[in-house]
């Protein structure tokens, strides 16, 4: 399956490519990461209770990151299986400057099995936009603040929060731009 | 096709139902007919740690009209509703969804308010209550409050439900007026969810024109959504061809669909356009 998007992070690019590849950032990051260890250079292994709704699941798996090219460009490959399934895959993941806003794209092929693949197919697609949405709003926040300061905290209440101000913030700008 | 181990537990009140929800919050389901929750436990992508069975509580199933509203009990089965004589004079649409839902086992457990608590991306029950523009009654720990049904859905399988609230009741205003509605939808072969579904409640003024529409689609998304642009498009328009044409044309304005093995994204806005077109036709006879 392709899966690809991009979200606007309102944040310098630099910071925004030192936190997506921080390991500290990404366990505080990525919905529902219980662990998330270093094996090797640019080379992880991590635990996820992952799910939405009633619908959830423990998966481990490794993550790699290749390619790495700073502030620009990374590709990271992941598999990982758990009760409900296994899931493979890599993906290409691009930073752009744009009116000092840094714009993240990522395009990837993921190829999911097991019962979530037989039973959930038709969720698939939904569950991982939801899933990018939560994890990119974490990162804007991380990326706000500068190396040595405190950083952030997350939590379901502060991820809706900041959600809904991002979209606010995105409806006036795009109001503003295109006066009709 | 065994469920993991669960505790078990049927209060005899609401009341009772709630405080047990409260004690557990995210361990703790709540079991109204079961035909999601339960194919999910036995596949194990559901594990609650204890199920409350609120199917033997009292009260909890009933459609009656009080005022100028339909009130309809979180507990009365898709197949009550489909069934209901009254429902078919006052509010078409209800018995039409609910009709159209699975099969005949899951019309018969299946309820309302479970299919609602879901909330299923493909359910049926989301456009139909966004159309109606219903309320969610809903029960906590302090009282209860009430949710509009455009609030309610929050994304996929998640509402505004909190952990420690359990949904009771659904309150439609009663149609008034000259009015038309229909439910229509593309069913999935092999599930009977709709790959897209779309409810359509029109009111019309003395001389036929649209004076209010009301249109919600399933499916083609993370979560039933109003399509606003199509009602915008209606309003206080001659329900001619042309104008119907070019409201459905917008049923997907703004929204991102998402694709899967059966339809793809694109061939789901297609068919939410088509889908939209011949539901407001049908409402408008």
């Amino acid at each position: 399956m392709k899966i690809e998007g991009t979200h606007e992070l309102y944040a310098r690019r630099q910071r925004v490519y030192e936190v997506l590849t921080d390991p500290a950032v990404l366990k505080r990051c990525i919905p529902g990461c219980e662990s998330l260890e270093k094996t090797g250079e640019n080379s992880y292994r991590a635990t996820l209770k992952a799910g939405v709704g009633t619908i959830k699941g423990i998966f481990t798996g490794s993550v790699e990151l290749e390619d790495l090219r700073p502030p620009a460009h990374y590709r990271m490959t992941v598999s990982g299986k758990g009760q409900p399934g296994f899931l493979k895959g890599s993906g290409d993941i691009d930073l752009d400057e744009r009116d000092g806003l840094t714009v993240v794209s990522y395009t990837g092929d993921v190829q999911i099995g097991g019962t979530i693949a037989n039973v959930g197919q038709r969720m698939i697609q939904g569950a991982v936009k939801m899933m990018a949405s939560q994890f990119f709003t974490a990162i804007e926040a991380e990326a706000k603040v500068e190396a040595d300061e405190t950083p952030p905290k997350h939590g379901f209440f502060r991820t809706a929060l900041r959600w809904l101000s991002g979209k606010l913030r995105r409806m006036f700008r795009g109001k503003r731009s295109n006066p009709s | 096709m065994i469920p993991a181990q669960f505790d078990y537990v049927v209060p005899a009140t609401l009341a009772e139902a709630v405080s047990l929800l409260s004690q557990h919050q995210d361990e703790a389901k709540i079991l109204a007919g079961g035909h999601s929750l339960i194919p999910a436990m036995k596949l194990r992508l559901a594990q609650p740690q204890l199920l409350i069975d609120i199917g033997r509580i009292k009260d909890l199933s009933y459609i009656r009209e009080e005022g100028s509203e339909i009130r309809i009990g979180a507990m009365t089965t898709h197949y009550q509703i489909e069934s209901n004589a009254r429902l078919k004079q006052i509010c078409p649409m209800l018995p039409a969804c609910a009709a159209q839902i699975g099969d005949v086992q899951v019309r018969n457990r299946g309820t309302i308010g479970g299919s609602l608590a879901h909330a299923d991306p493909a359910a049926d029950w989301p456009a139909a209550i966004i159309a109606l523009n219903a309320e969610m009654v809903v029960v906590n720990g302090k009282g209860q409050r009430v949710i509009k049904a455009d609030d309610f859905f929050v994304d996929m399988l998640t509402t505004a439900l909190d952990a420690n609230e359990i949904l009771s009741e659904i309150r439609i205003p009663a149609p008034a007026g000259n009015f038309g509605q229909s439910y229509l939808k593309v069913p999935q072969p092999a599930s009977g969810f709709a790959v897209v579904g779309v409810a359509v409640h029109l009111t019309r003024d003395a001389a036929g024109a649209c004076e209010a529409a009301s249109v919600a689609v399933t499916g083609v998304t993370s979560k039933a959504y109003r399509a606003s642009a199509v009602e915008a498009a209606l309003k206080g328009k001659a329900l001619d061809d042309a104008t119907i044409r070019d409201a459905a044309s917008h049923a997907t304005d703004g929204v991102d669909a998402n694709g899967d093995i059966y339809a793809s994204a694109d061939y789901r806005r297609h068919l939410a356009s088509v889908y939209t077109r011949r539901a407001i036709e049908a409402a408008a006879k």
